[in-house]
């Protein structure tokens, strides 16, 4: 008899806790509240999710033509001026809203629901990322127009994946702040004569020893501050231009010298 | 005396619950730290698992079942409410957004305390009934038999009497709050 309390009472409580789940949700578990717009749909869950299914694109679009999204409102108001270049929502290759739109603010501002995926987008059109993304106008990217694949990926914005090794790979003696090689942060551009240690005399006086008069781009042999490996890439280079194109750079070696001085 | 107590009844308890926190900490400073936070939302899946699992000391103590060493299952009990406890609290997180699901952590977290109580009355019981043990050797019950019949005067004594009074409540309303949450999940959930 006892039990039989307890469970009805156990079952009560769960009954009335599921309808208060389904007739008062907002109350009960409402992940944050809804986005401006959209705040009189505060007590109609229903009307964005389907029971056992969820959010369906299908319920975003009833109200938001895609035809018409950053062109007309939902109201019929014409909008002056779409915030991105091109009609985005008109070239995604597929309805898929809450890959990038989750309309509880607390989903949205800690977990959101899904992330945007550039695969959305057609394959012509990922590549004019500037239609979305603006400049971030440093020296940089002043200079720079397009091809922003060079160094950033489509999965973030940061980190950029230029390799530096490929240019200039750091060690003990070159661990310096970046506008100490670029100045300005002007990284269309460098200069080894940053530092004291290579002034214009002692790098000319160096490479004259050697009979090298072409040193201006220090990073086509310095690779990294070792020494041996610049030669060593000097002599190929050597050996390459004589092979392949004549031996006028060569000669240029060999010979320079006796003319200049 | 006093030392005594705190060292060998209060720290563990103790132990056992800040160990709980810590590991949730933990786990969940890696799962950030690794960008892996979206494991968290399924951990609740498993958590419930185990805790659902550990109900078969539940059932056994009440002859819902027959099989299983009762000290067994008590031991996997609380292996596995505590196990899935940490999984809870990881899915669980710290952000504050619904009421429903906050009241069934604030339940799990009740019920939990309840529970590690319980098994420091249990070991206080034993403690009393060890005496009991010449009394079965001398009717003659050896081995798992004797130890059977150890392990259920210390279950039934009456400390562990009015504490089950209480635990068993609280795990009801768990139960029931757990229950509702899964069920909002299903209803209203983004299933993709």
């Amino acid at each position: 008899m006892k039990n039989r309390i307890v469970n009805i009472i156990v079952l009560a409580n769960l009954l009335v806790l599921i309808l208060l789940v389904i007739f008062v949700p907002h109350l009960m578990i409402e992940p944050g509240k809804l986005m401006d717009p959209h705040m009189d749909l505060t007590d109609d869950c229903f009307a964005c999710h389907t029971p056992f299914i969820g959010s369906r694109s299908s319920k975003c679009i009833a109200c938001h033509k895609v035809e018409d999204i950053g062109l007309i409102t939902t109201k019929g108001v014409a909008i002056a001026k779409e915030k991105k270049n091109m009609a985005f929502h008109q070239e995604l290759l597929e309805d898929d809203c809450v890959a990038c739109h989750s309309d509880h603010k607390g989903v949205q501002s800690f977990r959101p629901i899904g992330q945007f995926s550039h695969q959305l987008i057609a394959r012509d059109t990922q590549e004019l990322c500037d239609s979305c993304h603006s400049n971030p106008g440093d020296t940089l990217h002043q200079k720079i127009k397009g091809n922003c694949a060079e160094c950033h990926s489509t999965e973030s914005w940061t980190p950029a994946t230029l390799k530096h090794d490929e240019y200039f790979r750091f060690d003990r003696d070159h661990d310096a702040a970046c506008d100490t090689c670029h100045i300005k942060d002007d990284y269309s551009s460098y200069t080894c004569y940053g530092c004291h240690e290579h002034s214009r005399a002692n790098i000319r006086g160096e490479h004259r020893e050697e009979g090298i008069r072409d040193y201006e781009n220090c990073v086509e042999c310095h690779r990294s501050g070792d020494e041996d490996e610049a030669k060593y890439i000097w002599r190929n280079k050597l050996r390459g231009t004589r092979d392949q194109a004549g031996d006028q750079r060569y000669y240029r070696y060999e010979h320079d010298d006796d003319d200049d001085d | 005396m006093e030392r005594s107590l705190i060292s060998k009844k209060v720290m563990p308890f103790l132990l056992m619950f800040v160990t709980l926190i810590v590991a949730t900490a933990i786990l969940d400073a890696v799962l950030h730290l690794l960008d892996m936070t979206w494991v968290g939302r399924w951990l609740g899946i498993p958590g419930v698992l185990l805790i659902m699992l550990s109900f078969l000391y539940s059932m056994r103590k009440r002859k819902k079942i027959s099989f299983g060493k009762p000290k067994t299952l008590l031991k996997l009990h609380e292996v596995l409410t505590w196990s899935g406890a940490l999984m809870v609290l990881v899915h669980a997180g710290i952000h504050v957004y619904a009421i429903l699901p906050w009241l069934a952590l604030v339940a799990m977290m009740v019920n939990i305390i309840s529970g590690m109580t319980g098994q420091y009355l249990l070991d206080r019981s034993r403690q009393y009934i060890v005496e009991k043990k010449a009394h079965h050797a001398e009717k003659g019950l050896v081995g798992d038999e004797a130890e059977r019949a150890l392990f259920w005067d210390a279950v039934t004594l009456d400390t562990m009497k009015k504490w089950r009074a209480v635990h068993f409540p609280i795990t009801l309303i768990f139960v029931v709050l757990g229950t509702t949450h899964i069920f909002s999940i299903l209803l209203y959930w983004q299933w993709k």
